[in-house]
């Protein structure tokens, strides 16, 4: 979250030269992922069975959020940059900061699924129209105020500064004719990443930089004050009620009708949420809480190792082997499957356990951790065939 | 949007086309024809349900707590619509019986299911779309036994591409072409091929190279792996479609979260994450002028002016549990029948039409299944339990010279080890603990438990290899679906299905030699042959036979099982004496009325039928088009222009 927090202590302002566009889009990298461990612990932490509409909505979340975080991995290197995604820098201690978002704002803690996780989820998700009008002292005028904000902000920077290098590229010729010099090996795209909403597609032009931007928009927001996304304009898909409304239904234990407006509220059928399905788990919890050589505690261990390696993963997908995206995805379920044992585990500290409180993972990655895992990824990618050796 | 209605509502109404049955055939008809604009009519008589993301879900717990995982497992039974179940048939002294909704009369047990209900026998499939050979198609012509078709493979090409996109097929051209069944070298499926298994890849590291001789053909082949085109969601081929690609169909029922195959291994009878395509994904994209009404159970097509027909009469019927339904009749310029091999001949013969040649109900067809199975050494594993049925096959027996001399055969290469042919993993577990008993009567003592058992399945589970071995069966006419309405009515009051079925002496033989053939391959991998067809007690497997070609010396226990193949019941041909359909499907006897399925193909080869069949009711779809364009075509008062004069 380094650069994501550093732009956010600064002043609202679109970037303002190429550089400055890659720290956004960067950042932009950063804000995508900062959701997944909160999403997953959301996720994860419901019974296995129970709550099923609840469980598929938050993935089907989680599964766009990865598709943001590669629309942004696809800006970043349609303009040149390089993706930076498997250091210690790039995953959030939580509890941790909302970036670009109000300082007044509770910071994002790892929750299991409960009222107030979805809670936290809508402050996540919550869509410009409906943060409330900055008020009081505290407030800084000039501050960040949400992330679609930020996005708005990326958008008139990218719109700006190819207008600027078009400009440049007339005055002279030498010059670059558009922003987006990067290599178009470079592009993640469909046949490499398929999370069903939306499509990864690559960014090669303005015009698939401003459609990039306002899919990451749209499917978190909704479009221009209702509740739904547009994977129906976009992707010809059927679409859905964005990642705000999607969390309120849950909240509220209500669908959506087809008429509702983001401030009505939702006015459909019935939902079926038991709050209770969910293993209780300690937002602060920390791999030192457990007890060493407890197997709770390697496990915990186990899991932050294997996320970064997916982040590893990433990172090799993201600068210039998109196929090794391929091999992200069984990690993902390996995360998943970590994930659920160890929150059958009651935690091993007897007076937590007595609370009803059970074991969790904890996300804490450290720089060792990521140089054994990038080793571990080039040797997976090495012994994994490439598109042209799988189909000569 | 399906627009759904019910049998109240449509009662004598007209329609331009009444479809029976709401499978991959119905389902492509109705999508074809609702596009063209017509007025369609879907009864279907099962079920609703699955095509919701709740009812989906039923019918997954349903399967997951199944006791006996069977194609019918995620199903429920319907008393007002029954289907059959493999576990209808029971192994007793001398043979067989069979309980539920086949009445069988035959020497052998016909092993093959399906399931009435929205989406048809498609909701249980493996998924499996190989083409038929070109040789296949005119088995008369070249090897002197069975039924030419009336078509060549050449003629339905368009249709088979057209299949295959429309059911979402992943497959590798460059493989099929070599094969000869695709004819460019650079034919693009619309997904890659959904990736071999572990075990794939260890029977092409032992088996390149090596001859292996079938002693039935007389004749040497060499075996060489191929994957199997599947109906299933898998990374889209950006070069289909002349580079406009592809983009695999989703799950119905919950938007945006269709997923590609992730490798559970349960397809028949379901797929926990709907990568399996189902005629459900047609439905949902039908036009609104095609009407679905579920739960109507078509007991007669009524007869019309001449020969023509003018509608069917069904029943609809609210609760599956209790067989009581209101009749109602509906009308229509054409009307299909597309319910399932079986279910058509019954209609036919009730309703006592199509008939003229005989030969409604018979060459009742299946593919016979021989399984082999066997267990790897130690130390080489092959991870079975994990994808799909099976992900490659080996060919070679379905070609050439051999089918002079005995009915050729798939082999395919079976990714659940020996779930099919004893029951693994539930078996292996019941035997290893202990479960039934020493011969006193008491308990084991050498029974497993905890972590000794988890290591002890683990490693054998791992090993299991088995084959499943397709045998061609020709169209017989001995064999035949009739009904009896007197003795044998369902709930609703519809003649059962009376079936009677055997195996001829060509396919004794070609299962005889799959058998020895499948000994040779696991020589071949090291791995130990379990497979085992003897009597035990006095109580044979169902399926059993004791075979010896002419030739040979050794007479050998065999068996088969069913594929859910069913076919060849109202088989097409050009000359109406001896078919019931021509090429286009349309019955001989009744110019608006097609009979549409694997019951009008003459021969099935050893190909899985759906993608044939799918072709063949594509191209019927443009018939009934063209018929019903000419139908509604204007008439005028001017005259015709003469054009003799120029000549």
């Amino acid at each position: 979250m380094i650069t994501a927090t550093a732009l956010s202590q600064g002043k609202y302002r679109p970037p303002a030269g190429l550089k400055e566009l890659r720290d956004f889009l960067q950042a932009a990298l950063e804000v995508e992922h900062f959701t997944v461990p909160v999403y997953m612990s959301g996720m994860y932490s419901i019974r296995p069975g129970a709550n099923r509409f609840s469980y598929d909505t938050i993935r089907s979340v989680l599964m766009e959020e990865m598709l943001h975080l590669t629309l942004a991995a696809n800006l970043l290197n349609a303009v040149g940059g390089t993706p930076d995604v498997a250091r210690p820098g790039f995953v959030a201690g939580y509890p941790a900061r909302l970036p670009f978002s109000s300082r007044s704002l509770p910071e994002i803690p790892l929750q299991n699924f409960s009222p107030a996780a979805l809670d936290t989820f809508l402050l996540i998700e919550r869509p410009r129209a409906l943060v409330p009008p900055a008020g009081g002292e505290a407030e800084d005028d000039e501050g960040w105020t949400s992330i679609g904000q930020f996005y708005d902000a990326i958008r008139k920077g990218l719109i700006a500064l190819e207008r600027e290098q078009r400009e440049q590229h007339r005055r002279d010729p030498a010059a670059p004719a558009t922003l987006f010099t990067g290599d178009p090996r470079r592009q993640v795209g469909p046949t490499d990443f398929y999370n069903s909403g939306g499509e990864a597609f690559p960014v090669t032009d303005l015009k698939s930089a401003l459609l990039a931007v306002e899919v990451i928009s749209d499917q978190g927001e909704g479009v221009a004050d209702t509740i739904w996304d547009s994977d129906d304009i976009f992707f010809g898909e059927q679409r859905q009620v964005a990642h705000y409304f999607r969390f309120k239904e849950i909240r509220v234990g209500r669908r959506y009708g087809a008429h509702d407006l983001p401030r009505t509220g939702p006015s459909g059928p019935l939902l079926d949420v038991v709050w209770d399905e969910a293993y209780r788990i300690d937002p602060r919890a920390k791999v030192a809480h457990y007890p060493e050589g407890s197997q709770v505690r390697a496990q915990a261990e186990f899991f932050n190792r294997t996320y970064a390696h997916l982040l590893a993963l990433l990172q090799l997908a993201f600068t210039g082997d998109p196929w090794v995206m391929r091999q992200a995805v069984p990690v993902m379920l390996e995360l998943r499957d970590l994930s659920q044992r160890l929150y059958r585990n009651p935690h091993p500290d007897r007076a937590r356990a007595a609370q009803g409180i059970h074991a969790s993972p904890t996300f804490e990655l450290t720089e060792q951790h990521f140089v054994q895992a990038r080793a571990d990824a080039a040797a997976k990618a090495a012994a994994s065939p490439t598109p042209e050796e799988q189909h000569p | 949007m399906t627009v759904t209605t019910t049998g109240a509502q449509v009662n004598g109404r007209r329609y331009d086309v009444i479809i029976v049955g709401s499978g991959w055939a119905g389902s492509l008809l109705g999508r074809q024809l609702g596009r063209q604009g017509w007025r369609v009519l879907v009864l279907e008589a099962g079920n609703p349900g699955t095509e919701t993301w709740p009812g989906y879900q039923d019918s997954l717990d349903t399967f997951n707590v199944a006791p006996i995982k069977v194609p019918n497992a995620g199903y429920r039974p319907n008393r007002a619509a029954p289907f059959p179940d493999v576990l209808d048939l029971h192994a007793v002294p001398g043979g067989y019986t069979s309980t539920g909704h086949f009445v069988q009369t035959g020497p052998l047990p016909y092993g093959t299911d399906y399931i009435r209900a929205l989406g048809g026998a498609a909701m249980h499939w493996l998924g499996a779309v190989p083409r038929m050979l070109p040789e296949d198609y005119a088995t008369r012509s070249l090897y002197r036994y069975g039924r030419d078709w009336p078509l060549t493979a050449e003629q339905l090409e368009p249709y088979l591409q057209q299949a295959e996109r429309l059911i979402g097929t992943a497959g590798n051209g460059a493989e099929q072409h070599e094969l000869g069944v695709v004819p460019e070298r650079d034919y693009q499926y619309p997904m890659e091929e959904i990736p071999a298994s572990y075990q794939d890849g260890v029977f092409h590291r032992k088996l390149t190279g090596k001859e292996i001789t079938d002693p039935v053909a007389q004749l040497p082949y060499t075996p060489k792996v191929y994957t199997l085109p599947q109906g299933r969601n898998s990374t889209p081929n950006p070069l289909f479609d002349d580079g406009r690609g592809y983009r695999p169909v989703g799950a119905v029922g919950l938007p945006n979260f269709g997923e590609r195959c992730v490798g559970n291994a349960s397809c028949t009878p379901i797929c926990p994450v709907q990568a399996k395509s189902s005629p459900l994904r047609l439905q949902q994209d039908f036009t609104d002028s095609v009407h679905v009404a579920t739960r109507c159970v078509v007991s007669r097509v009524l007869p019309g002016r001449g020969s023509s027909v003018r509608g069917v009469e069904f029943r609809e019927y609210s609760d599956p549990a209790a067989p009581v339904g209101t009749p109602y009749t509906a009308e229509a310029d054409i009307v299909v029948l597309a319910a399932h091999a079986i279910e058509n001949a019954v209609i036919l013969l009730s309703s006592e039409l199509a008939n003229s040649s005989g030969y409604v109900g018979r060459h009742l067809m299946d593919h016979p299944t021989f399984l082999a199975w066997s267990r790897m050494p130690q130390a080489e594993p092959i991870g079975a339990f994990r994808g799909p049925g099976h992900t490659s096959g080996l060919e070679c027996f379905r070609f050439g010279s051999g089918r002079k001399r005995r009915a050729p055969f798939r082999i395919e290469i079976g990714n659940w080890g020996w779930g099919w042919a004893t029951g693994a993993p539930f078996s292996s577990v019941g035997s290893m603990v202990g479960l039934g008993g020493d011969a006193e009567g008491e308990v084991k003592a050498d029974g497993l438990f905890g972590p000794g058992l988890r290591r002890r399945l683990g490693d054998e589970l791992n090993r299991q290899v088995q084959l499943q071995i397709a045998v061609e069966q020709p169209a017989d006419p001995a064999n035949r679906v009739t009904i009896d309405p007197q003795r044998y009515r369902d709930g609703l009051g519809n003649p059962k299905p009376i079936l009677h079925y055997d195996l001829d002496t060509r396919v004794r033989d070609g299962v005889y030699a799959a058998r020895r053939v499948a000994a040779e391959i696991f020589r071949a991998l090291g791995a130990e042959d379990f497979t085992d067809y003897r009597v035990r007690g006095d109580i044979p497997p169902l399926g059993h036979f004791r075979h010896r070609p002419e030739g040979q010396t050794e007479e050998l226990d065999l068996g088969f099982h069913g594929a859910g193949h069913g076919a060849g019941t109202h088989i097409m041909g050009a000359q109406r004496a001896t078919s019931v359909v021509d090429s286009y499907q349309r019955t001989h006897d009744h110019p608006n009325l097609f009979a549409v399925g694997c019951g009008s193909m003459p021969s099935i080869g050893t190909s899985n039928p759906t993608l044939t069949m799918a072709a063949l009711a594509l191209r019927s779809a443009e018939e009934i088009h063209r018929e019903l364009t000419s139908l509604h075509h204007p008439v005028t008062a001017a005259r015709q222009p003469v054009l003799e004069a120029a000549q």
